[in-house]
């Protein structure tokens, strides 16, 4: 049995688990003593000692042993351990860890403890099973390598380099058992969708049956024709909905399986919960050591994100929220004197905004101490003067807040390890203080794959998915209501006037889309700047997606945030909801960000016409539009300025002296410069059949004067024109 | 087992293991790999060692972006690749969709589009001639190939590479061939 091979292989993952439960057990008690904690911890304690056991790992099991010891007298009493005490639990439930840790090393163990040396069942190959099932080994651990060239700060300083040491061990990327009940979950409905295709498989043989007999009954001749006319009709009616039912049913499976895709990606992701327990130790050591009262909160444990990132940010934050207790937290008789608790608190949260991931660490001590800072930078001949610029000179000079270079803190070292950090991430630091109150350390960076929830939206012809964190409502448009928006360029929602735009235009790559109906519905966004409305074809649905950056050599537009793959394996874009809103918000005034946003001008359309009216009626309409536009008065004309100069588009009539709005489309369309300007054709003329003569010629729309809707015609220009 | 196929397997075997004491099969020095293709309207010629792939009507996720050489996106083994249109980077007009795209070899990801494949060609290096008094090359083109149908000017890859690179706006380090 390949269990015999390696005995410890299921310890190793229960051993794991419970040292993080005993981990955030001892903070918790510390924070909050009672019987209730130290019953949880007992438990724990108690169950390690019997499984370390059985898998004869006395050093462990003798650990927990004493662990438990310590915690019996206080099963009933309120009041908590003593200092000594809780030191004891910390030193202990570090031994543990260490132990537990030590298993999953690969060989050669340096000190295998007397366990080893044991004359025992375990096998002397134990040690030759490092992979620890598939828990241990998936996604590409964090270590210390980022900061293997940082600055030479960290060769230097021991206690750099040991906290460094102390925090890349600490992320375990694995797949939480919710996730992969999630994903089973998912794989479970797809297998259920598959229900309805066997069904129609079923149908599907009953119909060939069903066709074969009717076969046979013509050969026969022995039914009468209007019977078995009505047997085929009846036939082609059935074929008709079963191939209905099919197209739904594997639309439902391939939306599943995006589903399930989309999930396992998300596997690949870890929470940033599992690098709270490491801080909060830190804070919590820092305080011991200092004589403080801390409260460590922690929030955003639920975002996930991936490994290599979580690790570095790990390490980096745990001397930023090291620095916070030993410089940032006034002793407590300071604290009483101005007003504050007596406990200091340090909050840590990771939160995501659009396509950045955002930690930060506050604390509510005394704040940077600007005045000292500058007065330190003069000294040192830097000229920094505004509370920025000396801010600035305490994450890139050098800069310490502290006088003293402590045990736990050293001087500047966290700011340059969180500098280093961002650089390496591509990330930035940010810090806001105000003196007496507290400061604030933030650090953005920008998130190469990110899970979330997606509503996947359809505009001329592109699908495109919106996270559905900051989708407000959906509303449904009629025509008419569709045709006010875009005109007006409002919807009224909720009694307010959300600024409306069709997503085919902010999605518009300057290449012909394929003809839609127009907006059938709007998606009320929430941005910085207030609700947005979104015009959209048609709503498809949410799912569930793992986006990732645009490709290096991809500089798109704000509204486009970021790409993730579908289930044929074919990149969808994510819509940034904030870059949407800023591209729809954009006024002239607005200079636009360093992103190249700005659409470039169309080319001047060339109007061909006979009619003096309309040439000037058209000319107004584009002119008031903000189009350039030149007049021909014929066929012949229009062909001959065509190639006088660079258009963006063709408006034609079709009834002209001459050679007709047809000819002239078909002989733009043979002339490979004319050939990529597009051409729409205005005509009185309203059948289908011109239409479609219209659409061979190769007009790439048709508008009919009788219904002429000024509207229809720009938007038809919007979505063709040729830019510069 | 019978003896008739003891005695194919036996061959085979031998011939497998023979071929491990043949030296490498390695291509003439003296000739040139070539993909022939169409873009914008032209024929054109390109090595195919400069290149990591080809793929006919892989589909392209349209993208909004104010470099018009840029197509969109399309996904290759679940990595995002840019797709350029290999007429607009030779200063063609765009016109058809192209079918085809090639992989540039090297880093970033980057594929060319083009509207037709008309074959794989190996030449004699000495129908590859470099383009005369070519002190200063001219855009993506270096030199031109002899081949039956008539001369075909030959794009050079990492030029067009290159090219996408500043259209982009992103540092371009030679050699990333």
């Amino acid at each position: 049995m390949p269990e015999n091979r390696d005995p410890l292989r299921y310890f190793r993952i229960e051993a794991r688990e419970l040292v993080e439960q005993i981990s955030s057990g001892v903070l918790d008690l510390d924070q909050r003593p009672g019987p209730e904690p130290v019953a949880k911890l007992l438990r724990i304690a108690h169950t390690l000692k019997g499984a370390a056991r059985v898998v004869r790992q006395k050093e462990i099991a003798d650990r927990a042993h004493e662990f438990e010891e310590i915690l019996v007298p206080h099963r009933d009493d309120p009041a908590g351990l003593a200092a000594d005490e809780m030191r004891e639990l910390l030193r202990l439930n570090d031994a543990i860890s260490e132990r537990v840790a030590a298993l999953s090393q690969p060989p050669p163990s340096p000190d295998l403890g007397p366990a080893a040396a044991t004359p025992t069942a375990v096998s002397p190959a134990v040690p030759a099973f490092p992979a620890t099932a598939a828990v241990a080994t998936p996604v590409p651990v964090a270590t210390a390598s980022p900061f293997a060239t940082a600055s030479p700060v960290d060769a230097a300083s021991p206690v750099a380099a040991s906290l460094v040491e102390e925090a890349s061990e600490r992320i375990a990327p694995r797949a939480a058992t919710e996730d992969l009940d999630d994903l089973l979950d998912s794989i479970g409905e797809a297998n259920a969708r598959m229900a309805p295709l066997r069904a129609g498989c079923h149908t599907l043989e009953q119909l060939h049956r069903t066709a074969e007999t009717l076969a046979e009954q013509m050969r026969g001749g022995r039914t009468s024709a209007g019977l078995t006319r009505a047997a085929a009709q009846r036939l082609a009616g059935e074929l008709g909905t079963a191939g209905r039912r099919l197209i739904d049913a594997v639309d439902r499976v391939e939306r599943e399986l995006d589903d399930v895709r989309a999930k396992a990606e998300g596997l690949r992701l870890v929470p940033a919960g599992t690098i709270f327990t490491a801080l909060r130790r830190a804070v919590r050591d820092a305080a011991d050591s200092e004589g403080k009262r801390v409260r460590f909160n922690a929030s955003g444990a639920d975002v996930k994100m991936g490994a290599h990132l979580l690790g570095p940010v790990s390490s980096a934050f745990l001397h930023v929220v090291r620095n916070a207790v030993v410089h940032g937290l006034e002793p407590e008789p300071e604290r009483l004197a101005a007003g504050k608790p007596a406990e200091g608190t340090i909050s840590f949260g990771v939160e995501r905004r659009g396509r950045f991931a955002a930690f930060h660490c506050t604390d509510d001590g005394r704040g940077f101490d600007v005045a000292a800072l500058r007065a330190k930078a003069q000294a040192r001949g830097l000229t920094a003067t505004a509370e920025a610029d000396v801010l600035d000179l305490v994450m890139h000079g050098g800069l310490s807040t502290s006088a003293t270079v402590t045990e736990v803190s050293g001087r500047a070292i966290g700011m340059d390890v969180l500098r280093d950090t961002a650089a390496q991430l591509h990330g930035e630091v940010t810090i806001r203080s105000t003196p007496g109150a507290g400061a604030t350390v933030e650090l953005t960076v920008p998130l190469a794959l990110l899970s979330m929830t997606g509503l996947l939206v359809e505009a001329g012809g592109t699908i495109a998915s919106l996270p559905l964190d900051s989708v407000r409502a959906c509303v449904r448009l009629s025509t008419h209501e569709a045709a006010t928006a875009a005109a007006t360029g409002k919807l009224v929602y909720q009694e307010t006037a959300a600024p409306f735009r069709p997503l085919v235009e902010t999605l518009f790559t300057g290449r012909v889309a394929p003809d839609s109906a127009g907006p059938g519905a709007a998606v009320m966004l929430q941005a910085a700047g207030g609700t947005v409305a979104v015009g959209v074809d048609r709503l498809l649905g949410t799912h569930a997606l793992v986006s990732r950056l645009l490709p290096e050599l991809a500089p798109s537009t704000r509204a486009v945030g970021s790409v993730s793959v579908d289930a044929d394996g074919n990149p969808r874009l994510v819509l940034d909801p904030e870059g949407l809103a800023a591209e729809m918000l954009r006024t002239e005034a607005d200079g636009g960000r360093t992103v190249p946003a700005t659409v470039a001008p169309p080319l001047p359309i060339l109007v061909v016409d006979d009619s003096l009216t309309t040439r000037m009626l058209e000319r107004s309409i584009l002119e008031s539009a903000g189009y350039e536009v030149d007049l021909a008065a014929s066929g012949e004309e229009g062909l001959e300025r065509a190639r006088s100069r660079g258009y963006g588009l063709f408006l034609t009539d079709i009834d002209m002296p001459g050679i007709d709005g047809f000819t002239f489309v078909e002989r733009t369309r043979a002339d490979p410069e004319l050939a990529v300007v597009p051409a729409i054709l205005v005509s009185s003329r309203a059948s289908a059949e011109d239409r479609e003569r219209g659409m061979r010629a190769g007009a790439s729309a048709y508008v009919v004067k009788g219904e002429f809707d000024q509207e229809e015609l720009l938007a038809h220009i919007r979505r063709l024109v040729v830019r510069a | 087992m019978t003896d008739r196929i003891r005695s194919r397997v036996e061959r085979l075997r031998a011939d497998f293991d023979h071929s491990f004491s043949v030296p490498l099969r390695t291509l003439d020095d003296d000739s040139v790999e070539l993909l022939a293709v169409g873009a914008g309207g032209r024929p054109y010629a390109m090595r195919l060692s400069q290149t990591s792939g080809l793929y006919p009507d892989r589909p392209v996720t349209p993208l909004p972006t104010s470099v018009p050489a840029l197509r969109g996106l399309a996904g290759f083994a679940n990595v995002v690749v840019p797709v350029y249109d290999l007429a607009a980077l030779l200063g063609h007009p765009i016109a058809d969709e192209p079918r085809w795209l090639v992989l540039a070899a090297g880093t970033p990801p980057l594929a060319l589009a083009f509207h037709q494949l008309d074959n794989h060609v190996r030449v004699p290096a000495a129908d590859v001639v470099a383009g005369s008094g070519a002190a200063e090359p001219r855009g993506c083109l270096r030199g031109m190939v002899r081949l039956p149908g008539g001369d075909r000017p030959l794009v050079d890859v990492p030029a067009t590479r290159a090219l996408a690179h500043r259209m982009a706006g992103h540092d371009h380090t030679e050699g990333t061939t």
